[in-house]
């Protein structure tokens, strides 16, 4: 039982991070482009 | 404190500075795919796995595709870390007949090791079959630190790059980093510390006979206490010599021993222990030339080197100083320096290494994301313990992990070019790089997850008693082990300050989600910071331009690092080991 939790924490760990990546790349989405 | 103490630790620095040109320029060169006197033995190794593995080796990825190509690979070895550890005593290799380890240990020790953190909440030898420690931990120490140095030359390329949102391919730089760094300088590295008496074989535990019988008393299950007589000693053996080189050079840190670095057989000599503390700032070193020699601005890797450097002497004078003095509660004991004694606060260090050599070994395993330790942290004077603990709060960029201490500094970098912007009214430059509110947003949430993680747990672990049932020692003595154990995994160090027992559910869980998120968590925005930089044009430089070379610069990322660490960490350490230290002086001791 304790097995399958954490193997079931390992892959959402994971999945989380995942969607923090898009998430990341989400803000950085329409922001203003530079000016020089 | 001696003269001798302080001409080991100049030649130390002096030997790091020295290695650090042509290492780096070989680390440029590996991961520019320029010709090396390695290729013709291992370009055809390189192209077989392509092959095999279906990679192609011409394909660069965005930082998205990058940092997803790194979480997969991370959780696949973390996943068979697990379960390798889990039904060992089913495989070969393991003539102490092992038991499988308890599932919230294995969970730990698997996030540890998959992290490069590296923190062993159990003792090698008498938990971990030789199989486990070759196929999994050992394996464990040379895919992290790969990782590690891929993700900092994929942000070095987003700082060189223009114009472009590839950073390369995560599957050839790690691959070249295995092939071209790691594996040939640790072959030649085991064999040194071979030469020096460290072990290697795959031999049961020898049983000896002691020449001298102890007598020991032994408490039962009943309470009762009984005397007996010890006549025998298991020698624990081992694949050592080839764990022991990357523990260093990969700043991974895990012992193979539960006294790690501090045991005859993983350190034998005054020579294997400098060996081992040049191992360990060799790489984070060597990637600050790297950053200057492909981002086309030498002076500016010398300028972050320099920022190191300097935070590296303020640590290890501290450290020294505080040690050397000894503890003035051990009234009537002579602790001055002689030459028939090291003097000072020798509690928990090896008598062959005497106080400049724990103190030396203390900040660069904690400069460096390191972790080995040859003597107790625990038992440092608490301004010495102290030192361990701000370098690693400072977010490890004193040289720093293996390529995270490049990908941290440049955080700092960030956020330095960011104030100095602020200072004269400027947009911030960096290479001629515009900084905008993106890039500092993402270098705050890199820095901010530290924070979160380490000052939250141990926030939890103080107030609740499966945090405090784990303490050893009370007062502000306990509270600095329980910051230690969340700073070290937070941080990805992984040596342990000692006195607490770490091997409880709670502890391995939260200490296993700490070191996750201080590892995953922080390079996430890192990799972000380095597709945004990639994708911007060169502005030429103007006299509004703050120059990120020479003594001004340095000045500042040193100010800007201890002011963020200061800032965020400063009522913890006065809590702890500050008001230890003046209760010390009172004569109160925990």
């Amino acid at each position: 039982m304790m097995d399958i939790i954490f193997i079931f924490a390992t892959v959402l760990f994971f999945a989380l991070a995942i969607l923090y990546v898009r998430g990341c790349e989400l803000l950085g989405k329409g922001r203003p482009h530079e000016h020089s | 404190m001696s003269a001798n103490g302080w001409f080991q630790i100049g030649v130390f620095l002096l030997v790091i500075f020295l290695i650090t040109k042509p290492l780096g320029a070989f680390l440029a060169r590996v991961f520019s795919s320029e010709k090396t006197f390695l290729d013709p033995v291992l370009r055809p190794i390189e192209r077989l796995i392509y092959r095999l593995t279906g990679i192609d080796e011409k394909h660069e990825m965005r930082w998205t595709e990058y940092a997803v190509a790194m979480l997969l690979f991370s959780s696949v070895s973390m996943a068979l870390l697990y379960v390798l550890e889990r039904v060992q005593k089913f495989l070969p290799l393991n003539p102490q007949k092992f038991a499988n380890l308890e599932p919230g240990l294995a969970f730990g020790t698997a996030a540890s090791f998959t992290t490069n953190t590296n923190w062993q909440a159990y003792s090698g030898e008498s938990t971990m079959s030789y199989f486990t420690q070759m196929a999994g931990l050992a394996y464990h120490n040379f895919a992290s630190a790969a990782v590690g140095i891929a993700v900092a030359v994929a942000v070095i390329r987003g700082i060189a790059r223009k114009e472009t949102d590839k950073l390369g391919n995560f599957w050839v730089d790690t691959t070249r980093c295995l092939l071209w760094v790691l594996l040939p300088i640790c072959l030649v590295g085991s064999l040194v510390f071979v030469s020096q008496g460290v072990i290697q074989n795959l031999k049961p535990y020898t049983t000896v006979e002691l020449i001298e019988p102890q007598t020991v008393q032994i408490t039962g299950a009943d309470g009762k206490t009984t005397a007996q007589t010890v006549t025998q000693q298991v020698i624990a053996q081992g694949p050592v010599a080839s764990q022991e080189v990357i523990k260093e050079f990969g700043t991974n840190g895990g012992g193979f021993f539960g006294a790690n670095s501090a045991h005859p057989f993983e350190n034998p000599t005054p020579f294997s222990n400098f060996f081992q503390l040049v191992l360990i700032f060799a790489i984070p070193s060597a990637l600050t030339y790297t950053l200057g020699r492909m981002t086309g601005s030498q002076r500016h890797g010398w300028a972050v080197w320099a920022a190191m450097a300097l935070l590296f002497l303020a640590g290890v004078a501290t450290a020294y100083w505080a040690e050397a003095r000894g503890n003035p509660q051990l009234m009537g004991v002579n602790q001055s320096l002689t030459a028939l004694q090291s003097g000072g606060n020798m509690e928990g260090k090896e008598v062959r290494f005497g106080i400049a050599n724990s103190a030396l070994f203390a900040t660069v395993t904690t400069d460096a994301s390191c972790g080995a330790i040859n003597g107790q942290h625990d038992s440092f004077t608490p301004l010495g313990g102290m030192v361990p603990l701000i370098n690693i709060m400072l977010g490890e960029v004193v040289f720093g992990g293996v390529g995270a201490g490049l990908y941290g500094i440049v955080v700092f970098v960030i956020l330095a070019v960011f104030i100095a912007g602020l200072m004269v009214g400027r947009t911030p430059e960096y290479l001629g790089k515009k900084i905008e509110s993106y890039d500092v947003k993402m270098a705050m949430l890199a820095i901010l997850i530290l924070t979160f993680t380490i000052l939250g747990f141990s926030a939890l672990a103080i107030i609740k008693p499966f945090g405090t049932s784990s303490i050893s020692n009370p007062g502000p003595h306990g509270l600095s082990q329980v910051l230690y154990a969340y700073v070290s995994s937070a941080g990805n160090n992984g040596s342990a300050f000692g006195g607490l027992n770490p091997n409880t559910m709670w502890y391995n869980t939260s200490t296993a989600v700490a070191q996750l998120l201080g590892r995953f968590f922080m390079i996430i925005p890192v990799l972000a910071i380095a597709g945004s930089l990639a994708k911007k044009r060169i502005v030429p430089e103007s006299v509004g331009t703050f120059p990120v070379t020479g003594g001004l610069f340095s000045g500042l990322l040193v100010a800007t690092i201890v002011i963020v660490g200061a800032l965020t960490f400063f009522p913890a350490l006065s809590l702890g080991p500050i008001l230890e230290h003046l209760l010390m002086a009172a004569g109160q001791s925990f």
